[in-house]
């Protein structure tokens, strides 16, 4: 077939628009299906003449798919570049390109879920809320829209021209190099360090006993930040993981009994 | 403004912050944003940050990994502070109902994926088979985008139109010491997200990485913005001396 059936910058950006539309319809049957046909319809359109070329195109992409909603858009690109593959030199199997989808849902599923939920969105929203507590009232948002949207587009932009210009070879370096696992430990580290540096700022218990003998007053809370400034909050989010972790107690429970040893605490005064 | 003009400015913040969640996902969904910008329309902007920020520390990781749909933050920020500051202002009970308002998000939300959402899609199984691209896109993006109005954008109004009245009732009954309790255990409660957030990397040996955070934030009281270049640093590091070592063994 002749070159003007190859892609251009134009029609990338129509999926790029389209791949945004990749959760609109999620459904537990087939999750993103219709999203990931929505996102190859430029392509669809663009390549095929027939209708029934065409309608195969689409049945073939309303085939199971669930990823991470930002990453897919790596997959979106790849299958952008078979399909035009496929339509323009006949020369790889259709049911390939479904293959090549699937293997890439796992290891970005993985990677979105801890780049952007593990580390991204909470890093923006502790720097937001720093910002808050700061006394600022609307930088803190802004700057979280901001970043959260420069992330969100940003990788959605690269997955849909990079997965393109790739293709299949995206497949290949990721599943290669350990490019993800290693993404994924350096987001990690990313993401303690923040934590660690969170608690401190983030968590506050104040004991407001003291105890006097003679002329000596000792103000707990006082000895206690003498010795470790945070030391309560340190101690109880430390608490609250060893519930988690290893008395796998549930999320919803922890909050609950956060605000019940709050009520108490403050009941009997020993908190406050 | 009148109480029925701000509830249904609400409910269409809300509904289309829960656009934004299914489309360009740039998070005012989340309650950091969401909260403010109720207090703004409710007309107590600063009664919205406090629910807004609380709620976040609440929700910062995901609750419920694994499952189906988590609990649903953005309508509980939007009622819980709507309610708030509709009841006088105090946050500690809007902190308190946050929580059991979030599971009204998660009902929505789960009958949209396994009942609405299923339905949608079987239509754009039909235009595919019409060879209709039209139908493609109304039955994966408009007719759903539409009904965020009515699941979400509806409880939200009637939540804020009826509640108000209840919510006054409620507050005056409650003793005033438990109201202290429970702003005592809201300024605690960012350590359940923090825990869980740890949980969902977890590896043990990147406590050392915890520690230098919270060296650095309590002793030597560096703020935030330090945190994260210190965050910033600890990642260069370990890239340059291990994964850019690890690089050049395998090419040498």
């Amino acid at each position: 077939m002749s070159e003007e059936k190859k892609l251009t910058r134009k029609d990338l950006w129509k999926v790029f628009f389209n791949q945004l539309t990749i959760r609109c319809a999620n459904n537990y049957e087939r999750q993103q299906n219709a999203g990931f046909t929505q996102a190859m319809m430029p392509v669809i359109e663009k390549l095929y003449e027939k209708p029934e070329e065409k309608q195969e195109a689409y049945e073939r992409h309303m085939e199971y798919f669930l990823t991470n909603d930002i990453t897919s858009a790596i997959p979106v690109g790849v299958a952008a570049a078979m399909e035009e593959r496929y339509a323009t030199e006949k020369d790889i199997e259709p049911s390939s390109i479904n293959a090549v989808k699937t293997a890439l849902m796992g290891p970005l599923a993985g990677l979105g879920d801890s780049l952007l939920n593990g580390t991204a969105r909470p890093l923006l929203a502790g720097l937001a809320i720093s910002m808050v507590s700061a006394g600022t009232v609307w930088l803190g948002p802004i700057f979280f829209v901001i970043g959260m949207a420069i992330v969100s587009l940003g990788i959605r932009y690269f997955g849909v021209f990079q997965g393109y210009k790739q293709g299949v070879k995206f497949v290949d370096r990721i599943q290669s190099s350990g490019l993800i696992s290693k993404i994924a430990d350096l987001a990690a580290i990313a993401a303690y360090t923040i934590v660690g540096g969170f608690v401190p700022l983030l968590v506050s218990i104040n004991i407001p006993l003291s105890y006097t003998n003679g002329d000596t007053t000792l103000v707990i809370q006082e000895i206690l930040d003498g010795l470790m400034p945070g030391v309560l909050g340190l101690g109880y989010t430390l608490f609250m993981y060893f519930l988690i972790s290893k008395k796998k107690i549930s999320a919803v429970k922890l909050i609950l009994i956060t605000m019940v040893i709050g009520i108490v605490g403050a009941y009997l005064g020993i908190l406050g | 403004m009148s109480l029925s003009l701000q509830a249904l400015l609400v409910a269409l913040f809300v509904t289309i912050t829960f656009i934004d969640a299914h489309t360009t996902q740039t998070h005012i969904f989340r309650p950091i944003v969401v909260g403010p910008v109720v207090g703004l329309i409710m007309g107590n902007v600063q009664t919205g940050l406090t629910v807004g920020v609380t709620v976040e520390l609440m929700f910062l990781a995901v609750i419920f990994v694994g499952t189906a749909v988590p609990p649903n933050p953005t309508i509980s920020t939007a009622i819980a502070t709507g309610i708030a500051i509709l009841g006088g202002g105090g946050t500690e009970l809007a902190v308190a109902t946050a929580l059991p308002i979030s599971f009204i998000g998660q009902m929505a939300e789960t009958f949209q994926n396994t009942v609405i959402n299923v339905w949608f899609m079987h239509r754009v199984d039909k235009a595919v088979e019409k060879r209709n691209p039209k139908g493609i896109v109304i039955n994966n993006t408009v007719l759903p985008m539409a009904m965020n109005a009515l699941l979400y954008g509806v409880p939200t109004f009637l939540a804020i139109y009826f509640g108000a009245d209840y919510v006054k009732m409620i507050i005056d009954a409650i003793p005033g010491k438990i109201i202290t309790g429970l702003s005592v255990g809201g300024a605690m409660i960012g350590a359940v997200g923090f825990a869980l957030l740890l949980n969902s990397i977890k590896s043990k040996k990147l406590w050392p990485f915890f520690l230098l955070g919270f060296f650095f934030a309590s002793y030597l009281k560096i703020n935030m913005i330090g945190i994260a270049v210190l965050a910033a640093i600890c990642v260069a590091m370990y890239y340059y001396f291990k994964l850019a070592d690890q690089k050049k063994e395998v090419k040498g």
